[in-house]
């Protein structure tokens, strides 16, 4: 079997277990619907290291291979085929999302037992995975908008899962909306493309854009900011962030995979695989790399203040994907897709830690009310603080190579990018220090009563109700099931954890600096056409960039180290005395607040006004109204005039014949 | 005596006049038999003798049909064409209508079925002789044949107060129309010289009568002013809705199609044949009273609670829409009338047979409010009732949507498509009352607020009881069946009606 | 196989006839057997289909009424193929979950005149028969919604009637006009498009007369301002009924500027374009804005058709190749969204105690998930989510609009966007969020999933393989706006951005 039809293998794994689990629903036992999907992406995950070693036998030109399987819609010059197109960057990703997937499929048939949607839920975990999967093989921009509208339509149902919340469907419906902008203009810059390269193929229009634009040409230029919007709304990056942060409704599996290790990163996969378009407008290559730098920045300084566990790694999770947004857009592609794996491996590590934790709490987010679980829960707390380390960037982990390579890429870009690069070191001390800062909050300190009877070995049963709103809820279908305080009892839990805290470790050995640079080499075949595609740091260069990393982290641990252990309560005191800060960034900057006063309310009352006014006064007022009123004026003349008097009539006759005489006779003459 | 040898009679064709004299003989005969006592006399065979006049004349005029350019007979006087022909046909239709919703009325009975039924056929003799006629002189004689007979025919009901006020009114208005006609023929005659048409016709083509000769111009105006009148055309319409309301119901549909159809036969032979050159200055003229009528007549018929009434007022907005056909004065033109004609006999007819129906068994007579929910309680009626209102608002599949086509074909095809919009803008309106009747029947209460009207006594129809009478005049339910199958045929269907017309089209071979 | 047209046109009367004359009961079932009949014969066409072959296929072509032109014309093509099919599709499950007791055979009369109405409009290929067929919808609708509706029908149904004779009257007037006008000296009349289409009119003629085709076409749509009668009739208009009239009567006018105005008159349909195209953008805002800011949940519906039509309009009127065929292909899939879409409102009604407005409701998927199912995939290609037909319809569209359009385009674009809000805003409301105060949640009966699932898995089906449509349909589309697209000039290098 050649290396494509293994590619439409690992689409097909995840469709057919989607199928089975949905349309069997009602028949399987327990936890089946679970394994049956666990096994799905399994079998996706295998058929794309298959792929992957047929791939790596063809010689690295030949590293393009496109299948079609029939055509999509073909008509005058739009032309579309189901086809995918296997290159090192598509099969990179596939392994990347098949394998976090399937750990945290794993993860989920512990942490969904019980819950009365475990089959849908995993139904959805099954479409979810395709539709990423679809996005990444897709060989045309037509077949990529479809992919990236199902990870959208997937992201919202997962979101929006426990239907009964109000506040779930809430961010259901703004997460979709925020997704079907993008989607827009994923379609408009199709078409700018489409409209000058005649092509929608990938290849095709990486072929023709160099021949049809020249650099900067304003054309091109709108195309890839088109496609930055896109990409932006996929990753949640300024200004079409907001929907991220409550995603996290969703169950927490749902964060991990979804809205931590695999969808958001999509906006990175798309600036990459469209870097030739990118290498024609360097404009908007600088534009994503500002924004990311900006939303990188922004997400940390957040995540400073937010004290619900999961939205404080939400917005982390916001703040890497700035890393590697700018790293794509700084044309350190191999960098940027790095950081995207290696995110990947500690983010959902962070996700499934959190999970357990809250499930040890019953439910409860707020970090407020939690401390002291290091005992309760050695092994989350072992796993979570690994996980942190990478976040952090602490020396030797994976984050830290790959962050500090797109860092010390930025730097050697020269002129602007330096400030960017500096701003993306100031981000890594704040993130090092939010990241502990949780670890401290959640793990030190006395152990909260949760955490007491969770060492005598029993879990807290807490009333079931909304974490957010505090709405008391019951424990049937659209709810929370009652077995969501699993905490780390379970072993598949485990299972999926640990793999992923190694690879949190050692994951950065594929990116060493002058040593092994496995990746970058793997994915040169892709990049190697780039036009920056030479003009990387040099090895030393990238070493001083390392140290200063771990330095900064280390600090960055240190001072949350004195604010959370060693000193206690100073954060309050900074918290009075910077009040303003505080609020500015406890409300995320008033993005909210802003889109509703801009968006929301306009576009509601232009509702209310059409339906008031436009609708009553003009559409039935004016119009009908109007016409029906001319009508009811003649007919009360015309019976004015009926008085049913013979005078009256013998009169109206002679005045007409009179009229017709008068007529006559002015023709006449 | 030698005197008398200078006086030769005309020679006349008696096989033209035929379908006339047995008209005129029936009418007759129709009297003297009336006049004797027995019940199965005045019952049965008064009526019988009405039709067997009527039939025979129907087969004459079917025997002397003979399409082309025919010679007027008696002198030039009368002109036993298609055009005649085949308008009469219509008369008689309505004639025998006329005999079978007459059966179990009261006017006849009242007023004594030989005199009723003598008066139809004289009136329809009057029609006859109006639709042929070929100079001036049988045109008056034609229109006063026609209305003096309509005039009693009207007060025949003597008990009823509306009946007696109709004839009154009808009788008041009419004569002061037939004066304004009578003025405008002498001035016609004064300025061509000529009583024939074909004369004042030769005056206009030759140079000694300018088309816009004063007096001959008056004299158009008040011919016109008088036919219109005769034809319910706006403004000389406000007899109408009084007159057909008050009228016995069956005289009321004969007035609506017959003498509508005289009125038109008269007026396109009239401007078409002898004032045919002068037709640039005339037709604007028509063509504003035609757009007037449709306006005036359709919204007029909105607000009315009477379906006579309502179906008065709608006569006078079809008089506007026939008026079209005349307009434009082409012999597409006169198709498209005669067919609408046609048609509209059948449509009206069907209509208001149901009316009779439902008036002599409901107690709220022919208010809306009778029909309501007879889509349940009889549907024999109401299908009828509804494709008549379907035809007359136009739907497409019935004979009105046909003839409505064919006459906006021919106001276009004659540069007056303003007019055509004119019809179809009368037409959406038209649909606010013609709905209103079918909502009643078919969609339940009929929800508007009901003045409330003492409930009419009603006579028990032919001795049977109220409840048993709304299957107790079949007749009726029979002509109102056939017209509306036949609205439906002929809307699927008219190539008949089309071969008709065109036949008529070659009397009048003079207009392009 | 030869195929009649005739056939499929009449069947469905036959069919309600013969039910009409069958004692109480069967009525239903006769008329359930001939829709059943038309589609598979409409299914047998579709196979049957040359999609190669140039012009029209399986032509009927008989005198009907010479003396004034009149032709009985009929002919299918790729611009009415699927037209008819979608025709007989939704009968099928309107018919069926039609379950009327009282005057249940008057019903079924009217419900197959109506389809035989219906499919005589797509396939007439003469103007007057056309007319004829576009008028005689009329009849059956008038008495479905006023004798079978609910609210103040009467008044309801006369608006509708009267609302869509203004346009289709004047219509007529204009059409006889084309008819008359467009007769060349001493040429016979005729109104057989194929004839009118090698005529020509003055230019001058020809823009009065496309402005009053296109006030019939836009009020059947309905696109704004011409939407008065929608509000009264979708509230009282009984559910398959309103079905029908929002999957496949709104075809109609669109379908007349494809098949009539585009092709016959030219110059007339360039002449206007801008300002077409503007109602049509507008109408695309406008229904979408006023869609989310709606309580009742037909009337949802409601409004987001006025903006689906919208999108076909401006499609059309982009006179540029793909614009007609997103247009074509999403006459089909609205149709198609629409008819469960509208089946679904009937059964949550159903679990509401007939209450219609979304504060009342919620919370229907807690107990039947089925439901909740088939309305999500529904709801998902209402807004053309990317992977459904609808999708390849409206990138069409908006890829047509763009070609020279690009701002206008832009604007619709919006469109897009609201689209999603309130398709997911109607599915939330009705399905998620707390169970709602009259809601029982009750799974979808057995009768109702007969009929929404098959459509469902068509929209699925086309959703996998749209380019099955799209390929019918080409030839026949791009050769409709050929000349008006001639005249207007398009050069596809012009690109707004610049």
């Amino acid at each position: 079997m050649t290396a494509t039809s293994y590619g439409w293998l690992v689409l097909a794994f995840p469709l057919a277990g989607m199928l089975v689990v949905s349309l069997s629903w009602r028949v399987l036992p327990g936890r089946l619907a679970g394994w049956i999907a666990s096994a799905a992406i399994l079998g996706s995950f295998v058929s794309a290291i298959l792929a992957l070693i047929d791939m790596q036998d063809l010689p690295a030109e030949e590293r393009h291979l496109v299948d079609s399987a029939w055509t999509y819609a073909a008509t005058a010059d739009f032309n579309a085929d189901v086809s995918i197109l296997i290159d090192p960057l598509s099969v990179f990703m596939c392994l990347v999302v098949s394998g976090v997937s399937f750990l945290i499929h794993v993860y989920s048939v512990a942490y969904m037992t019980g819950d009365h949607g475990h089959a849908r839920f995993f139904a959805y975990l099954n479409y979810f995975v395709f539709s990423m999967l679809l996005l990444v093989l897709a060989a045309n921009f037509v077949l990529l908008i479809v992919g990236w509208a199902f990870v959208g339509a997937a992201s919202y149902l997962l979101i929006s899962f426990w239907y009964r919340r109000s506040t779930a469907t809430h961010a259901g419906i703004k997460a979709f909306v925020m997704n079907v902008i993008g989607d827009v203009g994923l379609v408009i810059a199709a078409f700018l493309l489409l409209d000058h390269t005649g092509q929608l193929d990938y290849l095709g229009v990486f072929e023709r854009a160099p021949e049809v634009f020249s650099t900067n040409d304003s054309t091109i230029v709108w195309a890839c900011i088109f496609i930055l919007v896109g990409a932006f709304a996929k990753s949640a990056q300024l200004p079409l962030h907001t929907w991220l942060p409550d995603a996290m409704e969703g169950p927490t599996p749902v964060s991990a995979l979804i809205h931590a290790a695999t969808m958001v990163t999509a906006g990175v996969y798309l600036i990459a695989r469209c870097f030739p378009l990118f290498d024609l407008a360097p404009t908007a290559a600088d534009i994503g790399a500002v924004i990311g730098t900006a939303t990188l920045v922004f997400a940390a300084t957040v995540a400073l203040v937010q004290t619900d566990l999961k939205r404080v790694i939400a917005y982390s999770t916001m703040s890497q994907i700035g890393y590697m947004v700018l790293g794509v857009s700084a044309a350190a592609y191999g960098a940027g897709l790095f950081h995207l794996m290696t995110h990947a491996f500690f983010k959902a590590l962070l996700f499934m830690g959190a999970g357990s934790i809250i499930g040890a709490m019953a439910g409860i987010q707020d970090m407020d009310r939690m401390g002291g679980f290091r005992r309760a829960m050695p092994f989350t707390f072992v796993t979570f603080t690994i996980g942190a380390l990478a976040l952090a960037g602490f020396p030797l982990t994976a984050g830290w190579f790959s962050k500090d390579e797109i860092l010390a890429y930025t730097l050697n870009r020269g002129g602007g990018f330096v400030v960017l690069g500096i701003a993306g070191y100031l981000g890594a001390a704040l993130t090092a220090f939010y990241a502990f800062r949780m670890v401290f909050r959640v793990f030190s300190g006395k152990a909260v009563p949760e955490a007491e009877e969770l060492e005598q070995g029993h879990l807290a049963h807490g009333e079931p109700q909304n974490p957010m709103t505090g709405e008391v809820e019951d424990t049937d279908v659209g709810f929370p099931g009652p077995e969501h305080v699993v905490a780390e009892r379970s072993w598949p839990m485990k299972f999926a954890m640990a793999p992923l805290a190694v690879l949190a470790l050692v994951a950065g050995v594929v990116g060493i600096p002058g040593v092994t640079d496995t990746l970058e080499h793997f994915l040169e075949p892709t990049f190697e056409s780039s036009t920056y595609a030479e003009d990387h740091p040099s090895t030393s260069s990238e070493w001083v960039g390392l140290a200063a990393g771990a330095i900064i982290s280390i600090a960055g641990i240190f001072v949350a180290f004195t604010f959370y252990v060693r000193r206690r309560g100073i954060t309050l005191d900074l918290r009075d005395r910077y009040r303003r800060v505080h609020d500015f960034l406890w409300h995320k900057w008033y993005f909210d607040e802003l889109y509703d006063a801009v968006f929301v309310r306009p576009a509601a009352t232009a509702g209310s006004f059409g339906r008031r006014v436009i609708e009553t006064d003009v559409v039935q007022g004016f119009i009908v109204g109007g016409a029906t009123g001319v009508v009811r004026a003649g007919t009360s003349f015309a019976r004015a005039i009926q008085t049913g008097f013979l005078r009256a009539y013998a009169l109206l006759l002679f005045f007409g014949a009179a009229a017709l005489l008068l007529y006559f006779l002015i023709s006449s003459s | 005596m030698s005197l008398l040898a200078q006086v030769q009679a005309p020679e006349i064709d008696y096989k033209l006049l035929s379908p006339l004299l047995a008209l005129v003989g029936g009418c007759i005969v129709v009297m003297m038999v009336g006049l004797f006592r027995s019940q199965f006399v005045r019952r049965s065979l008064v009526p019988g003798l009405t039709a067997v006049s009527l039939l025979t004349a129907v087969g004459l005029t079917i025997w002397i049909w003979e399409p082309g350019d025919s010679e007027p007979i008696i002198e030039g006087a009368l002109a036993m064409d298609t055009l005649t022909l085949g308008l009469s046909m219509l008369f008689y239709v309505a004639g025998l209508v006329t005999i079978l919703l007459s059966l179990r009325s009261e006017a006849p009975r009242v007023a004594g079925q030989g005199e009723y039924y003598a008066l139809l056929l004289g009136s329809i003799t009057g029609m006859v002789v109006l639709a042929g006629a070929e100079n001036l002189i049988t045109l008056f004689i034609g229109i006063e044949v026609l209305s003096i007979p309509l005039y009693v025919l009207c007060a025949t009901e003597l008990y009823r107060r509306e009946s007696l006020e109709s004839g009154l009114k009808y009788l008041v208005i009419g004569s002061v129309g037939s004066a304004t006609l009578l003025y405008g023929l002498a001035l016609l005659y004064g300025a061509s010289g000529a009583m024939q048409f074909d004369g004042i016709a030769s005056a206009l083509g030759g140079d000694e009568l300018s088309v816009t000769d004063p007096l001959l111009l008056t004299g158009i105006a008040l011919t016109m002013t008088g036919l219109a009148f005769k034809a319910s055309v706006a403004p000389f319409h406000q007899w109408t809705p009084d007159v057909y309301q008050g009228a016995p119901t069956p005289i009321t549909t004969f007035m609506a199609v017959a003498t509508k159809a005289a009125a038109f036969g008269i007026l396109l032979r009239l401007f078409g044949e002898a004032l045919g050159l002068a037709q640039l200055e005339w037709a604007p003229a028509l063509a504003v009273l035609a757009a007037t009528t449709i306006v005036i007549g359709n919204v007029g018929a909105i607000a009315q609670r009477s379906l006579k009434r309502m179906l008065a007022w709608s006569s006078v907005a079809q008089a506007g829409y026939l008026l079209a056909g005349v307009v434009v004065g082409t012999n597409l033109g006169l198709q498209a009338t005669v067919f609408y004609l046609a048609v509209y006999l059948l449509m009206n007819v069907a209509a208001f047979s149901v009316v009779v129906a439902r008036e002599r068994v409901s107690e709220r007579g022919d208010d809306i409010s009778s029909f309501e929910n007879l889509g349940q309680s009889n549907p024999w009626l109401a299908w009828p009732m509804t494709i008549a209102m379907l035809s007359l608002a136009g739907f497409p599949a019935t004979g009105g949507f046909i003839g409505k086509f064919f006459l906006i074909d021919a106001s276009v095809d004659g540069d007056y498509t303003w007019l055509g919009i004119a019809i179809v803008v009368g037409s959406i309106i038209s649909l606010a009352y013609y709905l209103r009747v079918i909502a009643a029947m078919w969609m339940g209460r009929y929800e508007i607020e009901m003045p409330a009207m003492p409930p009419r006594r009603v006579k028990p129809v032919s001795g049977w009881s109220p409840e048993a009478d709304t299957r107790a005049q079949p007749e009726v339910a029979v002509v109102a069946i056939v017209c509306a199958a036949a609205t439906i045929l002929f809307g699927l269907w008219p190539d008949p009606l089309f071969d008709a017309a065109r036949d008529v089209g070659t009397a009048l071979s003079q207009l392009r | 196989m030869t195929i009649h047209l005739s056939i499929i046109v009449f069947l469905p009367l036959a069919a309600g006839l013969i039910g009409a004359a069958l004692p109480r009961g069967y009525a239903r079932w006769a008329m359930l057997a001939g829709t059943v009949a038309v589609l598979a014969y409409a299914v047998v066409l579709l196979a049957d289909f040359d999609s190669s072959a140039r012009g029209l296929q399986y032509v009927t072509d008989d005198e009907w009424i010479p003396e004034l032109g009149i032709r009985y014309q009929l002919g299918v093509d790729g611009l009415n193929l699927f037209m008819v099919v979608l025709t007989a599709l939704a009968w099928v499950p309107c018919t069926l979950v039609a379950a009327f007791r009282e005057r249940e055979r008057l019903f079924f009369f009217w419900l197959a005149l109506a389809e035989t109405a219906v499919l005589g409009v797509f396939m007439a290929q003469d103007l007057a028969l056309f007319i004829v067929f576009f008028d005689l919808m009329l009849v059956p609708f008038y008495f479905l919604i006023g004798g079978w509706g609910t609210g103040d029908r009467v008044r309801a149904t006369t608006m509708f009637v009267i609302y869509t004779l203004v346009g289709s009257l004047l219509m007529l007037a204009a059409a006889i006009a084309l008819g008359v006008l467009a007769t060349p000296e001493g040429g016979e009349i005729s109104f057989s498009l194929a004839v009118l289409e090698q005529r020509s009119v003055p230019e001058g003629t020809q823009q009065w007369i496309v402005l009053l085709f296109a006030l019939a076409f836009f009020v059947k749509a309905p696109l704004f301002p011409l939407h008065g009668w929608v509000p009264a009739t979708y509230r009282s208009t009984s559910i398959p009924v309103l079905a029908l009239l929002s999957a496949v009567l709104s075809k109609a006018g669109v379908y007349g500027f494809l098949r009539i105005v585009l092709p016959v008159m030219p110059e007339g349909s360039q002449h206007w374009q801008e300002l077409f195209i503007i109602v049509a953008v507008f109408s695309i805002l406008y229904g979408s804005i006023l869609a989310f800011s709606q309580d009742n949940i037909r009337m949802v519906v409601a409004y987001s058709s006025i903006a689906q039509l919208g999108f076909i309009t401006l499609g059309i009127f982009a006179l540029e190749d793909k614009g007609a065929q997103g247009a074509v292909f999403q006459m089909l899939n609205h149709g198609l969204v629409v008819v469960p879409l509208f089946l679904i409102i009937g059964v949550i009604a159903a679990r509401a105690h007939g209450s219609q407005s979304l504060e009342q409701l919620g919370g229907m998927a807690f107990r039947a998930p089925v439901l909740a199912a088939l309305f999500l995939i529904v709801s998902f290609a209402t807004l053309a989510m990317p992977g459904s037909a609808n999708f390849i319809g409206e990138i069409l569209v908006l890829f047509g609009t763009f070609e020279d359009k690009f701002v206008y385009g832009l604007v619709a674009s919006i469109g897009v966007i609201l689209a999603s809000v309130y398709m997911i805003r109607l599915f939330q409301r009705t399905m998620h969020n707390r169970v709602g105060p009259k809601v029982e949640s009750r799974e979808i009966d057995g009768l109702s999933f007969a009929a929404i699932a098959p459509v469902v898995a068509v929209i699925v089906a086309l959703g996998i393989y749209p380019s099955f449509v799209v390929e019918r349909t080409e030839r026949s589309t791009v050769q409709s706006i050929e000349a008006a697209k001639a005249l207007s000039g398009n050069d596809p290098e012009i690109s707004v951005i610049k």
